[in-house]
C-alpha cells in the first residue's frame, strides 16, 4: 500500500476541482471492484487516489424522456428499478451479490473486456454519458466514449458523471455466456433492441462485448437485419457477419477462435428470442 | 497526506481506527483489531471469504477503503452469536454439515443472514444466487443450501 492521500470528495464540483488540481496522477475510483484489486496485488501503485462514493453521485431520475443514472449509482440499484428490464438483466449478469453492491454503472465503463457486461447494454440501448470537468460539461454517445483497449474519450480533467438512457422503443434481448452460470467473466455477451414496422426490422442495435478492445456495436450486422424479417436465412447471414465484425482475444476463459464461434451462436440465439 | 482516524459501528460497538490511506476494512478488522474471521482469500473480490456486510449489505471487505465507512454499521462473523448462544444459522450449519475445512463459513454464514433479513424464506434458486460469488471448495455447496433451507423453514432466521 503505497497511497499517499485517499480523497473523498463531498460534490460533483468537488471532485472536478480535485482532478483539475491534481490532473493525471489522481486514480478515480468509484466501487472499487476494478481498482482495489490491481492495488491489492501491487499492479497499480497510485499515490492519489480520489473515491466517489460520497460525491452525491448516486442517483437515478429523469431527464428529457431519459433515464439518467449518476455514475456511482450501483448494479444493486440496476437490479432493482424496474424501468428498463434490459438492464436489471444487464446487472443481473455482473458479479455476485456483493460486487453488485458496490460496483458502479459508472465503474463498468471502464472495465476492460471481458468485464463491462453492463456497459454492453448501455450501448444497445443508445446511451449518453455526460462527462463533466472544471470548466463545463458535455453530452456524448456511449458509442464514442470507448476510443480502445482501456482508452476512453474522456479529456484531462474530465469525469463521467451521468449516464442517460432513452426508454427502449423496440424489443430487448440479453446472453451472456460464460464457462459457468454465475459470477463469471464472458465467452461473449450479446444485447439487442429491434424496433420492427410490421413485421421487418426497422432499426437494430447489436452490440457485443468481451469480444473485443471494448463493447462495441457491430454496425455491419445492424445494416444486414435492417429492413428484413429475422428469419432463419437472415439470422444466418447476420450471424455471420457479426463474427467477422468481432477482433475476440484469447485468456484464460476462452480462445479467439472459440469466442468467435461463438459470437455466431449467441447473436442468432439472442435474436431468435426476439423473432418469435 | 497523514494517518486519519476513523469511526464506524463494529458489530453493535463504536469502533475508532487510525488507518493510512486507502486502507481496507479487511486489513483494519484482522490486523489492528484482531477480528480474523473475516479472511483474506484472494483479495481480488473474487472469492468472498472476506465479506462482512454493511448497513446490513454484503460487500468485500478486501476492496473497501475503511474511510469509505466512516460512520456506517458493520457487521462480521463475530458479531452474529449473541450472549453465546449461536445463530440459528450457525447451528443449521452445524447440522447440516455444512462446514468442512471452515474457510468460506463467516462470508457464507453473513450472506446467509442478509438473505434471510431481506427475505425470510428464499427459495432454493434465490439461495443460489444470493451465495453465488462465495466460493466454497470442500462441501459442493448442497449442506450450505439446505442449511439456509432449514434455517428459513424454522422461521427463525429473521432478525437477530
Amino acid at each position: 500500500m503505497t497511497a499517499k492521500a485517499y480523497y473523498q470528495p463531498q460534490s460533483l464540483d468537488e471532485a472536478t476541482g480535485l482532478l483539475a488540481e491534481h490532473g493525471l496522477s489522481l486514480l478515480v475510483m468509484a466501487g472499487g471492484t476494478l481498482a482495489m484489486p490491481l492495488i491489492n496485488e501491487g499492479i497499480s501503485l497510485p499515490e492519489k487516489v480520489m473515491g466517489l462514493r460520497r460525491a452525491g453521485l448516486n442517483y437515478l431520475g429523469k431527464s428529457n424522456g431519459n433515464l439518467a443514472i449518476g455514475a456511482t449509482t450501483t448494479l444493486t440499484q440496476m437490479l432493482a428499478q424496474q424501468e428498463i428490464p434490459l438492464l436489471q438483466e444487464a446487472a443481473r449478469n455482473v458479479g455476485g451479490w456483493a460486487i453488485r453492491n458496490m460496483g458502479t454503472v459508472g465503474g463498468n465503463l471502464f472495465a476492460p473486456p471481458p468485464a463491462g457486461d453492463f456497459a454492453v447494454a448501455l450501448l444497445a440501448l443508445d446511451a449518453q454519458v455526460k462527462l463533466v470537468s472544471k470548466s463545463g460539461a458535455r453530452i456524448i454517445p456511449l458509442s464514442d466514449f470507448y476510443t480502445g483497449f482501456m482508452a476512453t474519450a474522456l479529456m484531462p480533467g474530465e469525469l463521467v458523471a451521468e449516464i442517460l438512457v432513452p426508454e427502449p422503443k423496440g424489443i430487448t434481448a440479453y446472453l451472456k455466456y460464460g464457462r459457468r452460470h454465475a459470477n463469471t467473466p464472458a465467452v461473449v455477451t450479446v444485447a439487442v433492441h429491434i424496433q420492427f414496422e410490421g413485421e421487418r426490422v426497422n432499426d437494430a442495435r447489436l452490440a457485443l462485448n468481451a469480444v473485443g478492445s471494448h463493447p462495441f456495436r457491430a454496425r455491419k450486422a445492424e445494416q444486414a437485419m435492417t429492413g428484413s424479417r429475422l428469419d432463419p436465412k437472415t439470422l444466418e447471414s447476420v450471424a455471420s457477419i457479426a463474427m467477422e465484425e468481432s477482433d475476440p482475444f484469447t485468456d484464460a476463459v476462452a480462445s479467439e477462435w472459440y469466442r468467435r464461434k461463438m459470437v455466431g451462436i449467441f447473436v442468432r440465439r439472442a435474436l431468435q428470442q426476439i423473432a418469435v | 497526506m497523514p494517518a486519519k482516524i476513523v469511526n464506524f459501528t463494529l458489530n453493535g460497538r463504536l469502533t475508532e481506527v487510525m488507518v493510512k490511506p486507502l486502507m481496507t476494512l479487511q486489513t483494519v478488522l484482522r490486523a489492528q483489531l484482531g477480528y480474523t474471521a473475516t479472511k483474506a482469500g484472494c483479495r481480488q473480490g473474487g472469492c468472498g471469504s472476506c465479506t462482512v456486510l454493511v448497513n446490513g449489505q454484503p460487500m468485500m471487505s478486501c476492496l473497501l477503503p475503511v474511510e469509505d465507512i466512516e460512520d456506517q454499521e458493520v457487521m462480521t462473523l463475530e458479531g452474529l452469536a449473541q450472549d453465546g448462544e449461536l445463530h440459528p444459522l450457525q447451528k443449521a450449519f452445524f447440522e447440516k454439515f455444512a462446514i468442512q475445512c471452515g474457510y468460506c463459513t463467516p462470508g457464507m454464514l453473513l450472506v446467509s443472514k442478509a438473505l434471510l433479513d431481506q427475505t425470510p424464506h428464499p427459495s432454493r434458486d434465490e439461495i443460489v444466487a444470493a451465495l453465488t460469488a462465495n466460493y466454497c471448495r470442500c462441501t459442493g455447496y448442497e449442506p450450505i443450501i439446505q442449511a439456509v433451507l432449514a434455517t428459513a423453514q424454522r422461521n427463525n432466521g429473521h432478525g437477530k
